[in-house]
């Protein structure tokens, strides 16, 4: 602790918003501390055992890419790892694994303790130190002071935490864990907009007493994905295989004969639900037409013999659980560790946040993670990462800044919490991004490391090695674009019969490279001389950038027209009443939200293109009236 | 400054000799050069050939460029001055569009102009109202023009649409699941009846019952009101016929009227009663089919009698009515009632009293104002949006059969759903999340 228990930025939380949140203030050189109410959980994964997915994955490689610590530890954790969607296109390409939980705390809890301007202190948070309308630090449960020039808040469901299994309630964080009533309390009275979300988990099952010997096995893939840029497979831990098994009728029996005994069911619980991770109840309700749900048996780490049943999270009584549970193939004996349970928590309207992920009603504050209605660990780091960063940035007197829609899934989800709101917990799908063919797992370091760098997000060894790979990206490509192949020639016989495609015309190798049979590895592979770099990275972005050149290039385009909508700002002090021509619905809409550029505006529901211009006009009228006055 | 090009007809439909079609944006002088065949002088006025996208002279005209900032936009400008003929205007409307433009949007250009500093502080007001009752307007006869059987195709290719969507965007996002749409060969079926549902409505858009200018209006009521009279006295008085189609039947007879240079396609249908005649029952039938198409519905009555509920109530509802009362030599016509709500004429087909007044009636309803944004250009843009879908959902089918790029399949039918949207109001990602979600168990 330093001595007036002074610091630039305070982090309240260590999950996987308050970590990123704190190395990422720290990295570029804010003095930081991050408070938690248990150093022992930092970094803990509260849910399923695993990182990534589509979508997910996206938003891991975009963290690594700025420098975040998100997918070294997947790396140091991962015992199962794959590339999700690999027949399909590069867009959608995905890297998910199963990570060791014990594993993938102490790879958190390494990179926090070894950060330089990092603190750590154990306590949790009960009330904010306020000076006006900004936030300047914190009181701890035992009315410790902490005074800082920014705050950012990443207390998960840990406020007004209320776990359910069957009609039993008890007050709680997650299973375990004491909830922040009192911080909650607190934030109540402040103007935010609060609502009730709820999400589930299931029953954990002893692996000893799983019958494995008729389940289908699911191995990790050969070879192995790896998370990080800067990583490789040397750094994964031992694999281990996954397996599935399947519900039956007998299953959905037993959960259709006790459903007003689901806390879900009985009215128990306010809180919405997400529609992607219905509960086991709610896929036997809504679905009833279907005789079988998929369960994905994931591991929940090589030094346990606990694992998580993925597919059958529950809020019915305890006895049901059991009763189910044995109902389902390879579990006819399973030991239930511990029980599965729906939680509710509270969530701030995300609409009341700036791009920054600052609050608006109360300056210097910063929210990031499920308090923002997300879930997930990745949609949580991603906006501490953001958060931190921005925090840090107010301290050192610098623009806040947040990755455009077109730059990264990051800011998708940004735009799309603080301009549109969310019903559910919000979780990252491919299908949320219009500039989807851009935002790819292969290029998130060529679309965000030189930014990061710039910020200072990113350190030397990392920057060094990207420059290496942009410089023999463009050597690769001006090799191909430099080599001719004649129809008739020797080259043109090899590619015919390795890809077995004719080479019927004179061309370059990058044109004949955008014909989907070839690869630009196996060109490598025919002609090493030709094709010097033999980095497979390398290789695969350049027949990537090759491939999809035509659909980059429309979506750049429609990027380019909505380029002055997105840079232009709108200030502030805009009183939208004087707005002349708006509706009164529209209006409303834009007092409410107070969009920060035009661009934002024009993506909140109902504001239409002629408000857009309006807007236009209004912003250019009071910028032709300053000017008149200077003038 | 803006970064897409903008076109659109700048002088008011079916008045004029001269029509003027404007674009403005950094494609403006790459689109003079390709219907001009030249590289022309700013500031100067050309008379010249106008190429279309074949190559094809559409119309000899007056081609003026004005480079940036010396124009009214403060953008490179084109102005083409052409004959005051609906098709030719339309034809180089496409041609511009082809290069690379779109349509500007109501009070555009006025609006780009004051934002490039081309107009003063004072007009600030001004142009706000421009595009706020320019707005008013087109979402108006947007809504005019998203009516009867139009409005049925686009329903219907919205729906087919979604519905693609769904299957390849639920394989993409949820590839865990155990489905997978995009190895299914009902996927290709679906993208196939979706550009068949697009081909047709823009077929019937573009060339018969739908026209893309001009509206149909439907001629029905009870046999012996005097509905083959009011045709004739209607065309009669009319100069300028274009067209003596006949119908498909005896019963079905079609007509063009034009009325101050816009095109009104009029049907008169077979009586509508029970009938155990087979001749006549297909003529009912195929009058039931017309007044499906229809953008119009005159009914009529004798003076004497009120208006028929049971005719009203054969009526598809969300196609416009408008009562006609003839005979009016041989009974009183009641004193107006200015309140109503009910559109009602009176008039004689056989003196051809009240004959000016339905006239113009239908040029109201036809949509024609002064200004170019009526019904005719609200057409037009649905119609450019459903060719862009078109192009798209061609594109999408190919990559599906094809190489099975699910991803590039998806982008090109959300860009299709995003120009859909211009006609049938937003439907974004999480609406389709949403459709997903409630059509598959999906999630762990």
């Amino acid at each position: 602790m330093n001595k007036d228990n002074f610091y630039d930025v305070i982090v309240v939380g260590g999950g996987h918003a308050g970590t990123e949140a704190a190395l990422a203030s720290s990295r570029i050189g804010a003095s930081t501390l991050l408070l938690t109410h248990n150093i022992e959980t930092i970094g803990q994964m509260s849910c399923n055992p695993a990182i990534g997915g589509i979508g997910k994955g996206h938003l891991v490689k975009e963290i690594d890419a700025l420098g975040g610590v998100m997918a070294i530890a997947a790396d140091a954790a991962g015992i199962h790892i794959r590339t999700l969607n690999r027949r399909k296109g590069p867009a959608v390409r995905a890297t998910r694994a199963q990570a060791d939980r014990q594993l993938y705390r102490a790879a958190i809890r390494q990179a926090v303790e070894n950060q330089p301007n990092l603190r750590i202190f154990q306590q949790g948070v009960d009330d904010l130190i306020m000076e006006g309308d900004r936030c300047c630090g914190v009181v701890t449960e035992s009315g410790l002071q902490f005074r800082s020039h920014t705050v950012v808040l990443t207390v998960g469901t840990f406020l007004g935490g209320k776990i359910h299994i069957g009609d039993v309630q008890q007050s709680g964080g997650r299973a375990g864990d004491a909830p922040s009533i009192a911080l909650a309390d607190r934030l109540r009275d402040m103007p935010f907009r609060v609502a009730r979300l709820k999400t589930g988990t299931p029953p954990r099952i002893d692996n000893r007493t799983i019958d494995y010997r008729e389940l289908e096995e699911q191995p990790g893939d050969t070879p192995r994905p790896v998370f990080s840029y800067l990583g490789s497979t040397a750094d994964h831990p031992q694999q281990t295989v996954c397996h599935i098994t399947h519900t039956n009728e007998k299953t959905h029996e037993i959960i259709r004969s006790n459903l007003n005994r689901s806390a879900m069911y009985s009215g128990n619980i306010e809180g919405v639900g997400p529609r992607y991770c219905p509960s086991i109840e709610d896929k036997v309700v809504r679905f009833a037409d279907r005789n079988s749900h998929q369960i994905f048996i994931e591991p929940e780490g090589l030094n346990t013999h606990e694992v998580y049943p993925n597919g059958i999270s529950t809020s019915l009584p305890f006895e049901v659980q059991i009763d189910y549970v044995h109902s389902i193939k390879g579990f006819e004996n399973a030991h239930i560790t511990r029980a599965g349970y729906a939680i509710e928590y509270d969530f701030f309207d995300p609409r009341d946040l700036k791009p920054s992920l600052e609050t608006r009603f109360v300056n210097n504050l910063y929210f990031a993670g499920q308090i923002n209605g997300t879930t997930g660990y990745e949609e949580a780091a991603a906006q501490g990462l953001i958060a931190g960063m921005n925090a840090a940035r107010q301290v050192q007197d610098q623009d806040p800044w947040t990755p455009r829609r077109d730059e990264a899934y990051i800011g998708v989800l940004i735009d799309d919490l603080i301009t549109r709101g969310t019903l559910e917990p919000y979780r990252m799908f491919t299908s949320r991004a219009e500039y989807r063919l851009m935002l790819r797992e292969d290029n998130a370091d060529l679309r965000l490391t030189e930014r990061g760098y710039q910020l200072g997000l990113v350190a030397e060894p990392r920057w060094v090695r990207f420059s290496k790979k942009c410089e023999q990206i463009d050597s690769t490509r001006d090799e191909l674009s430099s080599w001719f192949v004649k129809a008739d020639s020797d080259a043109a016989k090899a590619i015919a019969s390795r890809f077995e495609v004719p080479v019927q015309k004179d061309q370059t190798a990058l044109e004949l490279l955008r014909r989907p049979e070839l690869s630009c590895e196996g060109l490598h592979e025919l002609f090493p001389k030709n094709i010097t770099c033999s980095d497979p990275a390398v290789l695969e972005q350049v027949e990537i950038q090759v491939r999809y050149q035509g659909y980059i290039d429309r979506q750049l385009n429609e990027v380019e027209k909505q380029r002055r909508n997105t840079d232009t700002l709108i200030p502030p002090s805009l009183n939208y009443q004087e707005v002349s021509g708006l509706s009164s619905e529209v209006k409303q809409k834009l007092i409410e939200q107070r969009p920060a550029t035009v661009g934002q505006a024009a993506r909140i529901p109902g504001v239409t293109p002629a408000a857009v211009s309006l807007i236009l006009v209004s912003l250019k009228k009071q910028e032709m009236t300053r000017a008149a006055h200077a003038g | 400054m803006a970064s897409d090009t903008i076109a659109a007809v700048a002088t008011p439909r079916g008045q004029g000799a001269i029509g003027v079609v404007k674009v403005s944006g950094p494609l403006a002088q790459q689109v003079a050069k390709s219907i001009t065949g030249q590289d022309l002088q700013p500031r100067q006025a050309h008379y010249l050939d106008l190429h279309g996208q074949d190559g094809d002279t559409i119309d000899q005209g007056i081609a003026i460029y004005f480079n940036r900032p010396d124009s009214y936009t403060g953008e490179d400008v084109l102005e083409l001055q052409a004959h005051g003929n609906g098709f030719v205007l339309d034809q180089l409307l496409d041609t511009v569009i082809a290069e690379g433009a779109r349509l500007a949007r109501p009070g555009e250009f006025t609006e780009r102009a004051f934002l490039n500093n081309k107009m003063d502080l004072a007009q600030a007001e001004a142009v706000a109202d421009l595009i706020e009752s320019n707005s008013r307007e087109a979402a108006r006869a947007a809504v005019e023009s998203l009516r009867g059987e139009f409005s049925r195709g686009v329903a219907v290719i919205r729906d087919q649409l979604i519905d693609a969507r769904v299957y390849i965007e639920a394989a993409l996002d949820f590839s865990e699941e155990e489905i997978d749409f995009l190895a299914d060969s009902e996927l290709a079926d679906r993208l196939t009846a979706l550009n068949k549902s697009i081909d047709s409505l823009l077929s019937r858009a573009t060339e018969g019952r739908l026209m893309r200018d001009g509206i149909t209006v439907v001629i029905v009521g009870a046999p012996n009101v005097g509905k083959s009279s009011l045709l004739n006295s209607l065309t009669g008085e009319d100069s300028a016929i274009v067209t003596d189609v006949p119908g498909t039947t005896r019963d079905l007879l079609r007509e063009i009227i034009v009325i101050d240079g816009l095109p009104v396609h009029i049907v008169d249908t077979a009586g509508l009663r029970e009938t155990h005649d087979k001749v006549e029952q297909e003529g009912i039938r195929r009058a039931r089919q017309q007044i499906e198409s229809a953008d119009h519905i005159l009914a009529v009555r004798e003076a004497g009698q009120g208006i028929d509920k049971d005719l009203l109530q054969g009526l598809p509802i969300d196609i416009a009515v408008t009562w006609v009362f003839n005979k009016t030599d041989l009974h009183e016509p009641p004193i107006a009632n200015p309140d109503s709500l009910v559109s009602e004429i009176y008039l004689s087909a056989k003196t051809g009293h009240g004959i000016d007044q339905l006239r113009s009636h239908l040029k109201q309803v036809a949509g024609f104002t002064s200004t170019p944004e009526g019904a005719f250009m609200a057409r037009r843009r649905h119609i450019d949006a459903l060719q862009a879908v078109r192009q798209l959902g061609l594109s999408a089918n190919e990559h599906v059969t094809g190489t099975g790029a699910g991803e590039l399949a998806a982008e090109d039918l959300r860009m299709a759903q995003d120009q859909l949207n211009l006609i049938t109001g937003e439907f974004g990602s999480d609406d389709l999340l949403g459709e997903i979600f409630g059509r598959f168990c999906i999630g762990k």
